[in-house]
């Protein structure tokens, strides 16, 4: 097409072809703050189109066990989520756990292979130690599991009540992993490393957990019916049905305590109290979980701690006193101080101890420990001060989340993968600049507010029952709703080709969101932390100087056009129609979304994200192609934000004025809003295509007789 | 010497009469001589419209030839649209040669609301450097600064715009036009005989002729249209209304009462200095205007 | 500014019509900004010349594309001289000025304008041009309160308003503003209505004689010295 060229122009064009295939994108705050570094923008994108399974698969390439998270996260990410400043943080984990239901066991990766000879063997069946086995195995080491319990898991079998992680999700994960080839080895407690390098192993994960619980050194802590409460969970997990009367006290804060309580509550007790020494905004445990024990009918007693324990009468006589919050300590929280003089008594048939719990560390393993007796590992390589041994998860940092074990597991593996490649553990550098910036007023005005859509649970009522899973999951509506609230932070638009910019500030008069403005020396700027993606400014530039910061959306509208235009051209049936639609909306999910799938027969839809992007060419190509007919159908009142159907109707205006001058009818070319004035969308497009069809009949007829 | 019978009038008490003629699109001027045969007599002097609303028609200076040719008196209209300096000084000098003593200076409408929307507009000038240039050219040079060969000299005037909407930047304009010479003013069309009252009271402070527009509407569709289409005419609600009540056919006769009407009272209460019809197509039915209004025994 | 639009496709299809290989040529400033020649525009109307030919069935032209950063500057010229080796017309979407400054350089290819260059104006909003100055190289605007009689007053008179101003919207047009309503309303809050009571004679209408030139640089003796 193009005549000869220096090489100074082809260098030229290699570069800017160089620079429109580079991710640009920025990492979210989401994906920052998870301790995998999922790609949350990603799956939850893919969620909202309603590719579920790629959603699935792209969670699946960064989490080892999706389906764990998905129900106890305690999500960092929906902390750091900025829609918080906007109204509410979108609901990740509920949104992973909707796309690992809809997936169920379909592609689930099973597969290893042994490439190494070296053994590896993982102490403690936790997330830590899963999901090192799980990497080690996929790096093709043989790996034995050894856990001193009868059932496989860790805290998450033993700690976690299967109200909140039901048994069935928890073996599924296992099973995958003996599917794998991972070598589990139950009922195994293992006190000494040296035996295990005897056995041949060439390196050893330690991830025992913390199960160990503390005491409070009261008087009477040892009497009969006061008991551990991590243990009293594990016993609860394991089978067990202690019974523990009519009236129960727990003392302590945190998501143990919690658990404990709720889960005598389920055994059958009538009453079950916590004592928490300070006020609801220290407690430590999950706001949910305390939300959902209230509801449960479960009295937290705030500023209340036991002194002393006696028994009497086959009951438990606690001496409680009264506290008040006095000066913060070392690490900011407020210390408890007990006010002199407000004892009074109560009592319980069971007192549960959950005040916190310590790695047991044997030994035997010559590893050094340190504060609480956790063990000292290096935070980079995860060594410790014996060779090829390793540590990591609640045995290193003490009690911690779940996601943070895995990420610990996931890490373990690569180093001891380094470590037995002798190659040198440098620590992972990150790829990308991580997006900064909280949004500003201007930006958060434009943006459509929509509650959050909150996981429905069962009554409280119906809860306590037994052991069901409190919390229901999604439906597909809701899920795809409540995925369309995210941001798409980082993947906004950029100035990328700065040399064609001619500063004509039609960005910043068409920006829906305010947001590219002119900084002190006259030059446009869009700041990445406020743009939100929608592609307007992409379209409307003059010198075509901006591009969006994902490879994939620069080139999505024109593969997916082209893509669209083969098939139809294909298919050979005359006369045929081009639709672009969203696919948030009507036509990606919604009535419409059928279309996609060809069934419509002379119909090729062009799936868009957000018809916003859509530009007049684009529509140019498809006549250009053979269209008979184009249309561009957006999500109306739902999109995310007011004016996308102006600029579609601008753009759909100017196409027409020039298609008109070729012959071409502007009726060809039509906007649907999917929410016209009360009409059906399906009736209209079925008269637009009946509409079509007469046109191109006409113009056979028309060059019938012409010839 | 100045050539204008006019002027003469100008200067003394009586209640002045003008009109103006609308020449043909065309050779054709067999209805123009009727006109000017019927009406030069009855008024104080004709005024030979010069493309008005942009319109092409037969020029304004060979219309008052012929007004003079037949006994009228004649006043030139000289829009500023059509004609550069050069052009206007080249005709007034013709103008003044052959007896032509008296010019309405006029900006002149512009071209888009005419029949020739593709033409150049010209606009050398504005009504006041107009009279300006006039009373420069009566002294002896032409305005490029040059000697003249034998000066012209004119009664001049222009016109001035009561019902104007906003009126300060017009009186403004209108202090400029009598500074830079205007001897009498022909105002736009009046309906509203409070803003003839309240200009006069402003304008009576100078020594110039005031004759009061009177436009001859024909029906209320007709003062609709001239509301919406012809510059410097705004046709008030009232009047609009009372044409309409005419029945189908009478529109103009009503049109004729309301001339009448506002001239009788323009002369009893001596509210200007005279009245100017403008019959708008309708030259035919002045003398029964005049007649209406009780004028016809004043000039013979 | 310069605002420029956009011919019809029709009449630009007329104008190639002779020629088989069309170099489109874009302008990346003034006629980036009023969105007439950008390179935007040029794609846009490569596919509208493309789809023209194939719905039409007739036409053997072949496209190419390219926009310089300007197309009056020599220097920026330079960077055509390649892409047109085997070109027969070139059609630049550049201003008046930069159709003839390609045209004078490559004086051996037919040049069409593929846009009309009407005036030199500034955005009202987006998608709205307004023009403001017509370069009549004597400007009074300090007399006026910075507002253009000449520009904005259909007949450009100096002694405003004409008769044709109503509710301050001109006689031409009913939806600009009368330029002398205008004058006359800023004149007045800035306390200098004495300006508008002024007698303006007639404008210069040749202060520079066309085609205009102005010489920013000196002349100097043949010696090398100024005078």
């Amino acid at each position: 097409m193009y005549s000869s060229v220096t090489d100074d122009t082809q260098n030229h064009r290699d570069r800017q072809a160089k620079k429109l295939s580079a991710d640009r994108s920025l990492m979210p705050p989401c994906q920052a703050a998870c301790p995998l570094y999922m790609d949350i923008r990603e799956y939850v994108d893919l969620t909202a189109q309603g590719r579920i399974m790629e959603a699935l698969q792209v969670i699946r390439n960064g989490n080892p066990f999706p389906s764990i998270c998905a129900y106890v996260c305690t999500h960092p990410c929906e902390d750091a989520c900025r829609r918080c400043q906007v109204d509410k943080p979108i609901a990740i984990r509920a949104l992973k756990r909707f796309a690992v239901e809809f997936g169920g066991d379909r592609m689930v990766q099973c597969e290893a292979e042994t490439t190494h000879g070296e053994k590896v063997a993982i102490v403690g069946s936790g997330p830590a130690g899963l999901a090192c086995a799980y990497y080690l195995r996929k790096l093709g080491y043989p790996v034995t599991v050894f856990e001193a319990h009868s059932e496989v898991g860790g805290m998450l079998r033993v700690g976690i009540p299967q109200y909140r992680l039901p048994r069935e999700v928890l073996d599924t994960e296992v099973q995958r992993l003996t599917q794998m080839g991972v070598e589990i080895r139950t009922n195994t407690r293992v006190v000494s490393l040296d035996l295990l390098f005897d056995m041949g192993y060439k390196a050893v994960f330690v991830t025992i957990g913390a199960h160990q619980g503390l005491r409070m050194g009261i008087e009477g802590e040892e009497s009969p019916g006061v008991i551990d409460g991590a243990t009293f969970l594990r016993e609860v997990n394991l089978g067990l049905k202690p019974s523990l009367g009519r009236k129960v006290a727990v003392v302590g804060g945190g998501n143990v305590a919690v658990d404990a309580a709720r889960t005598a509550l389920r055994l059958g007790v009538p009453n079950v109290e916590i004592l928490y020494r300070r006020s609801r905004a220290e407690m430590p445990a999950s706001d949910v979980e305390v939300e959902q024990a209230l509801e449960e009918g479960i009295d937290i007693r705030f500023l209340e701690a036991p002194t002393r324990i006696r028994r009497e009468n086959g009951l438990l006589s606690v001496t409680c006193v009264r506290m008040e919050l006095g000066e913060p300590d070392a690490r900011g929280r407020r210390q408890p101080v007990p006010i002199k003089g407000s004892e009074f008594s109560k009592e319980f048939d069971t007192l549960i101890m959950a005040i916190g719990q310590a790695p047991q560390t044997p030994g035997g393993f010559g590893v050094r420990t340190g504060r609480g007796s956790t063990i000292q590992a290096d935070p980079i390589t995860l060594t410790t001060n014996r060779a090829g041994v390793f540590a990591g998860g609640d045995a290193v940092s003490g009690p911690a989340t779940v996601v943070e074990a895995l990420a610990a597991g996931g890490l373990a593996a690569s180093r001891i993968d380094d470590y037995l490649q002798r190659r040198y553990p440098l620590a992972d550098k990150e790829v990308k600049e991580r997006l900064s910036g909280d949004l500003l007023p201007e930006t958060i005005e434009m943006i459509r507010k929509t509650g959050r859509l909150e996981l429905p649970t069962l009554s409280p009522e119906a809860r306590t029952k037994d052991f069901k899973p409190v919390e229901l999951g999604y439906s597909w509506e809701a899920a795809i709703n409540e995925a369309r609230r995210c941001l798409r932070c980082g993947m906004g638009a950029e100035i990328l080709f700065q040399d064609k910019c001619a500063t004509c500030l039609t960005c910043l008069r068409v920006c829906p969101y305010h947001v590219p403005h002119l900084d002190e020396g006259g030059t446009i700027q869009i700041p990445d932390d406020q743009c939100q993606a929608c592609g307007v400014c992409v379209a409307a530039c003059p010198a075509k100087a901006i591009v969006l910061r994902k490879p994939y959306d620069r080139r999505h509208i024109t593969e997916e056009l082209d893509h669209a235009l083969k098939s139809a051209a294909q298919s050979n049936l005359k006369p045929f129609i081009i639709g672009f639609c969203c696919q948030y909306g009507l036509f990606g999910t919604g009535a419409l979304a059928g279309l996609w799938r060809g069934a419509k027969a002379s119909i090729w839809i062009v799936p868009v994200l957000c018809t916003a992007k859509v530009e007049a060419d684009h529509m140019l190509r498809a006549f250009e192609m053979g269209a008979e007919g184009v249309f561009i159908a957006g999500c109306g009142e739902q999109c995310a934000r007011e004016d996308t159907d102006f600029w579609v109707r601008q753009r759909v205006e100017k196409a027409r004025k020039t298609l008109a001058q070729i012959g071409l009818e502007p009726e060809r070319l039509q906007a649907f809003v999917s929410t016209t004035n009360g009409g059906d969308p399906a009736e209209e497009l079925d008269r637009f295509a009946e509409r079509m069809g007469n046109l191109y009949l006409a113009s056979i007829i028309m060059q019938e007789v012409r010839s | 010497m100045s050539n204008s019978l006019f002027e003469e009038k100008l200067g003394s008490d009586e209640f002045l009469v003008t009109t103006e003629i609308g020449p043909p699109k065309g050779t054709d001027t067999s209805e123009m001589l009727h006109h000017i045969a019927l009406l030069k007599d009855r008024v104080d002097a004709i005024n030979v419209t010069d493309g008005q609303s942009s319109v092409m028609r037969f020029a304004s200076l060979g219309g008052c030839l012929l007004v003079k040719e037949y006994g009228g008196e004649p006043i030139l209209q000289v829009t500023c649209r059509d004609r550069n300096r050069l052009a206007i000084q080249a005709d007034l000098l013709v103008a003044y040669s052959r007896g032509i003593g008296n010019v309405l200076c006029l900006t002149g409408d512009s071209i888009d609301v005419g029949d020739h929307k593709e033409a150049k507009p010209v606009f050398d000038l504005d009504s006041v450097q107009l009279l300006r240039m006039i009373r420069t050219m009566e002294s002896g040079t032409d305005v490029g600064g040059n000697e003249l060969k034998g000066a012209p000299k004119f009664c001049i005037g222009a016109s001035v715009h009561p019902e104007a909407d906003f009126i300060e930047p017009q009186l403004l304009k209108f202090d400029k036009k009598v500074a830079a010479g205007a001897q009498f003013f022909q105002t736009q069309g009046i309906f509203d005989l409070g803003s003839l009252r309240r200009f006069m009271q402003y304008a009576s402070q100078f020594d110039v002729k005031i004759l009061a527009g009177i436009i001859v509407l024909a029906s209320a569709r007709m003062a609709r249209y001239m509301n919406d289409n012809v510059p410097g005419i705004i046709v008030s609600q009232p009047v609009i209304d009372e044409l309409a009540t005419a029945e189908k056919g009478k529109g103009l006769q009503k049109g004729i009462e309301i001339a009448a009407g506002l001239i009788r009272t323009i002369r009893e209460e001596k509210l200007c200095h005279g009245v100017h019809v403008m019959a708008v197509g309708n030259e035919g039915v002045v003398p029964d205007i005049l007649e209406a209004a009780g004028l016809v025994d004043v000039h013979v | 500014m310069i605002v420029a639009e956009q011919k019809s496709l029709e009449e630009i299809r007329r104008m190639i019509d002779p020629y088989g290989r069309v170099l489109i040529l874009g302008c990346g400033t003034c006629m980036t900004v009023c969105d007439a020649g950008g390179e935007r525009e040029v794609s846009f109307l490569h596919n509208a010349l493309r789809v023209a030919q194939a719905r039409s069935g007739n036409g053997t032209h072949t496209f190419l594309e390219y926009t310089l950063k300007r197309q009056c500057d020599p220097e920026f010229l330079d960077m055509l001289t390649d892409r047109v080796e085997d070109v027969d017309a070139i059609l630049s979407l550049g201003c008046g000025i930069g159709v003839q400054a390609v045209a004078e350089r490559f004086s051996d290819l037919p040049v069409l304008p593929g846009v009309n260059t009407s005036f030199m104006g500034m955005p009202k909003e987006w998608g709205i041009w307004d023009e403001r100055c017509v370069a009549c190289g004597d400007c009074r605007l300090g007399e006026t309160a910075g507002i253009c009689p000449i520009t904005r007053c259909t007949k450009g008179i100096l002694n405003g308003p004409c008769a044709g101003t109503k509710n301050g919207k001109c006689e031409a047009n009913k939806d600009m503003d009368c330029a002398w309503v205008l004058i006359y309303k800023r004149l007045e809050r800035l306390g200098q209505l004495e300006n508008m009571r002024r007698y303006y004679p007639p404008r210069n209408f040749r202060p520079i004689p066309r085609p205009r030139r102005i010489v920013t640089r000196a002349t100097l003796d043949v010696g090398g010295e100024n005078e």
